[in-house]
């Protein structure tokens, strides 16, 4: 089984910065697993391409790491769902991964635009 | 699957993700209907991009940080899965492991026990020495006292049967032991448990009789007693103190006899008869071994020459020294001394170069055999690897599957060859014999470090074999193998060359093994029922000691020479003789080298330089021996009373007997009577010939014996077996009876060891019979495993080639033809191994020679071509049908079925 081939104005995302991401978007609040995927997408508007599965083994990462705390809760549904939560520790590594991205960016910005 | 037992965390977390993600695909779907999309197209395209899932429980599961453990729970848990659904395979291969390793670690205990180990309970066991040939009282001090190459220097003789009683009245029991010098214990490096040991009091000729014991005589026969030492045992009926309790797993030096009581040599002859008739002074009784130390400093040569040098001396000031006699057994040889035998070193190098090439030949036989089966293993697995790397599955996760399936058939094997090496211990154990009531401590059970190292190797061959299949298989390009048939390519071809390399390995290593087993058993086996020629109908065998009984020297003499004409005057008793226990022993080993003066019976004189020395067994046997065992004398008479009443040494000649086998080795044609025969000082004179003797071990011959008369000074002084006594009786005499017969005669006396002829020769032939036993089934076990994987390779290329076979048949080819087709390569491999097998047999016996003269003497022996061929012939017969099987079966089946399938 092989993946279609994603649409050309859509990207992969780099690796380690889906930590990142999902960590930006628990800072809004409670969230469970699909509604996170459904935020980056759409706070990215829908270039951002990600396998929806992969968000799983990262989240479980993260609440390994001690970075999320989980509930499982009703959704307005009334369907259960497990509701991921930012931790201090969490917010922490949020505010550290953020200066290194910019650091990154910044960096890849000199290199590509020369001042 | 309720194995292995399900780790709680790990059920939650997959649960949980399970949970999650039939959540995210609700969500997803419902988003997509609202969106508009047709519930058919949700669901389609929810599922789609949610990805690979096996990627993602995978990815999950390193999430949760999976343990190894865990990992290697779902790995063990998916192989037993596999190995359970191809049980043949995993029977051929956890049989093959078992037996390789079984018969591996078997041969290393057997080696460990015997010749590796250190002597127990010694201090630097590896700095003592000893002297290949024994050594008199007066030699030893001579030794000692002037050489000055050595630190410390014993002596000892033994090992020495004492009748012990520990509480006073209580039924004494014979128990073995030694007899030493001054500085035994500190030279072997020994200290006391409990008590003391000799000193210049106690070892005062006249001294109060004093005895150190063992631990294990102190815990089994004292009760652990703390306050042992000062107690008084009897020993020989008469009472001695015990000063102390050796350190525990010391029972002597050579402990492959043990030694549980020690005596100094200075003790009383009425304790110790061995010491009769001035021992310490009788430059001619040359019965002590030496232990001694090497002086700091002095090598092993410098310490051989200046014993050689001494040795000339007392060989010279004893008469002449006979330049024609054997050098090399003569010569004043260094002989490690701390170990469990008396070992010479060409003895441990020669055991320690078989036992380890066999081993070698056996494990890497095994591996091959392994590695082949399950190169086939993987070559029909592709399709199924294919799968699981098309799922998903990482290729380092595969290749670790792969190998703890294999880690696991190679522990599961190393299992059952741990179970193997115990129960062909306990076989052969049983088969060595025991002098006293302790039996000598023999590691040879599968210790710790033998069954690591059991262990090791069986896992290093599980990886060994594992691995290689594992990459490869793992290389598989997904999409063809998908396609193709099992098989089928050029990729395959590659494989199945490395394949037969194995295959013609294995033939070659079969070839080797059943060779040299095929030549060791027939050697073994040459020895027949063990029976020397005699009629053992009716015919018992008893053991007397009565110095150990508490008699005087003379009384005790006079007991035994009187007790024959006893007995056969007592009703149902036809004959009675007595005898030597050696000449019963398995293996009539030559201890005399002797040679037959040129000049006829002028025995005086200077040797003659052309006289060529011979070696015999010289045994000492009473007056009517072979006539009470049925052994017809061919010639001459056997010895008289007056012989057996007679003192010796005499001047005169002394009688002697020769067995069929050294009267032809020493005259030839000529006739032997009369004729004069010397050892060392003494002379000889051929009173008879007698047919006697079991064929020795590889040999078809009986081994030369030459026979002396029993004196009264040989029945004063009862070797440490005690002195055997023949009885024929006339129907219904049992050996039980015998004891009772006795008491009547002389209740001073104590019968031990009474059992039928018949009984003692199988005790006998125990042991060779074992060992034959485990050769064989070596032989056998290479002779199997060789077949197996020939009828596994030839089936496996029958099945390769079923298309073009189906072709084939198709168009009209014969069975015949078909076959030839696939035995062909068959055929030529065994060819192959036959012939690169005799090679290699050819080449460790010439090695084994080379480095052993033992070997060599037992290759030279020449063993009946005939019997060697059966095993080779064996081989090629059962790898013939082994290929001839699956051959016709792969011909018989129906074109149709092969050429339908895909």
């Amino acid at each position: 089984m092989t993946n279609p081939e994603p649409p050309p104005d859509r990207l992969e995302i780099l690796q380690g910065t889906l930590d990142m991401m999902i960590l930006r978007t628990l800072q809004w609040g409670p969230q469970h697993g699909h509604g996170i995927g459904v935020a980056i997408r759409s706070s990215s508007d829908d270039i951002l391409q990600i396998e929806r599965g992969s968000l799983y083994p990262a989240l479980h990462r993260l609440e390994k790491q001690g970075w999320v705390e989980a509930d499982w809760k009703l959704t307005e549904n009334k369907q259960r769902a497990k509701y991921y939560r930012l931790t201090r520790a969490g917010k922490k590594q949020l505010a550290v991964e953020e200066s290194r991205w910019n650091r990154f960016v910044d960096a890849v910005a000199r290199v590509m635009r020369p001042a | 699957m309720p194995w292995p037992p399900r780790i709680f965390r790990r059920s939650k977390d997959e649960d949980e993700l399970d949970e999650e993600l039939r959540f995210d695909l609700a969500e997803e779907t419902r988003l997509r209907i609202e969106r508009g999309e047709s519930p058919e197209e949700a669901a389609a395209g929810s599922r789609r991009d949610l990805g690979n899932l096996t990627v993602l429980r995978e990815d999950a599961r390193r999430a949760w940080g999976w343990t190894s453990l865990e990992r290697l729970l779902l790995d063990l848990r998916y192989a037993c899965r596999t190995l359970r659904h191809s049980p043949t395979f995993t029977a051929a291969a956890v049989g093959t492991l078992g037996l390789g390793i079984g018969i591996c670690c078997f041969l290393f205990s057997w080696l460990n026990g015997l010749v590796l180990q250190p002597l127990p309970g010694a201090r630097d066991p590896r700095g003592l020495w000893g002297l290949q040939a024994s050594v008199s009282y007066p030699e030893f001090e001579s030794y000692r006292d002037e050489t000055g190459v050595t630190s410390s220097m014993s002596a000892f003789l033994g090992p020495a049967a004492f009748s012990v009683g520990v509480e006073p009245g209580s039924e004494p029991e014979r128990i073995f032991g030694h007899l030493i010098s001054p500085d035994y214990f500190s030279t072997v490096g020994v200290e006391p448990l409990l008590g003391r040991f000799f000193d210049a009091e106690t070892e005062r000729p006249g001294a109060e009789p004093a005895v150190v014991v063992s631990e294990r005589f102190w815990r089994t026969r004292l009760g652990a007693d703390p306050h042992a030492a000062g107690r008084e045992l009897r020993i020989n009926g008469r009472p001695a103190t015990l000063l102390g309790v050796a350190r525990e797993g010391f029972v002597g030096v050579f402990p492959i006899n043990p030694a549980d009581i020690f005596l100094p040599l200075s003790a009383d002859p009425s304790i110790a008869p061995e010491l009769a008739d001035g021992f310490l002074t009788d430059r001619n009784r040359k019965d002590l071994h030496l232990v001694f130390r090497l002086a700091p400093g002095v090598t092993e040569a410098q310490a051989e020459a200046a014993l050689e040098v001494l040795r000339r001396r007392w060989n010279d000031e004893g008469g002449e020294l006979d330049p024609n006699q054997n050098k090399r057994a003569r010569k004043a040889a260094l002989t490690p001394a701390g170990g469990i035998g008396p070992w010479p070193r060409e003895f441990s190098l020669g055991s320690i170069s078989f036992f380890g090439l066999l081993m070698a030949l056996i494990l890497s036989f095994t591996c091959a055999n392994l590695a082949g089966l399950t190169l086939a293993r993987g070559a029909a697995r592709g399709r199924e690897i294919a799968i699981r790397l098309s799922l998903g599955a990482g290729r380092w996760r595969i290749v670790r599957q792969l190998l703890t399936e294999s880690v696991l058939l190679a522990l599961t094997g190393g299992a059952l060859g741990l179970a193997t090496a115990w129960a062909m211990l306990k076989l052969v154990l049983r088969s060595v014999g025991q002098l006293g009531s302790f039996p000598p401590p023999l590691e040879v059970t599968p210790d710790w470090n033998v069954a690591l190292l059991t262990f090791a190797v069986a896992a290093l061959a599980g990886a060994g074999f594992g691995l290689t299949p594992a990459l490869a298989a793992t290389r598989t390009d997904v999409a063809s193998a998908l396609k193709k048939v099992p098989g089928d390519g050029l990729r395959r071809k590659r494989w199945y060359g490395l394949r037969n390399v194995f295959m013609v390995y294995q033939l070659t290593a079969a070839m080797t093994l059943v060779i040299m087993m095929a030549f060791l058993v027939a050697g073994i086996r040459s020895g027949g029922d063990g029976n020397p020629g005699v009629d053992v109908a009716g015919l018992s065998v008893f053991s007397l000691d009565p110095a150990r009984d508490g008699l005087p020297p003379d009384e005790a003499a006079a007991a035994l020479a009187g007790l024959p004409e006893r007995l056969r005057l007592q009703e149902g008793v036809e004959a009675a003789a007595l005898a030597h226990p050696r000449l019963f022993q398995s293996f009539a080993t030559p201890d005399a080298n002797v040679t037959v003066p040129v000049h006829g019976t002028s025995a005086a004189g200077e040797p003659d330089p052309a006289e060529a020395p011979h070696r015999v067994a010289l045994r000492a046997i009473g007056p009517g021996l072979f006539a009470a065992m049925g052994a017809p004398m061919l010639r001459g008479t056997e010895f008289s009373e007056r012989e057996l009443r007679s003192e010796r040494p005499s001047d005169m000649a002394t009688p002697a007997i020769l067995n069929h086998t050294a009267a032809e080795e020493l005259f030839g044609d000529a006739d032997p009577l009369g004729k004069a025969i010397r050892q060392d000082e003494r002379v000889y004179e051929v009173v008879g010939v007698v047919q006697y003797g079991a064929p020795a071990v590889f040999s078809e011959k009986a081994a030369p014996l030459m026979l002396q008369p029993l004196t009264m000074s040989d029945l004063r002084r009862t070797p440490a077996m005690g002195l055997t006594v023949l009885v024929r009786g006339r129907g219904g005499i049992l050996p039980a009876d015998l004891p009772g017969r006795v008491e009547r005669i002389d209740g001073r006396l104590t019968v031990f060891r009474a059992t039928s002829f018949a009984d003692q020769l199988a005790q006998m032939t125990q042991a060779v019979q074992s060992t034959t036993a485990i050769y064989g089934s070596v032989g056998l076990f290479a002779l199997i495993l060789a077949c197996v994987g020939l009828a596994g390779l030839t089936a496996q290329a029958a099945l390769r080639r079923r298309k073009e076979i189906g072709i084939r048949v198709a168009l009209g080819a014969r069975v015949s033809q078909v076959m030839s087709l696939v035995m062909h390569e068959g055929a030529a491999m065994i060819l192959a191994g036959g012939v690169f097998g005799a090679l290699g047999a050819l080449a460790i016996s010439r090695f084994l020679a080379s480095i052993n003269e033992q070997y060599a003497q037992v290759l030279a022996s020449g063993v009946e071509p005939s019997h060697l061929l059966a095993g080779p012939l064996a081989l090629f017969a059962v790898a013939a049908a082994a290929c001839y099987l699956p051959a016709r079966r792969a011909a018989q089946a129906d074109p149709l079925d092969s050429l339908r399938e895909e």
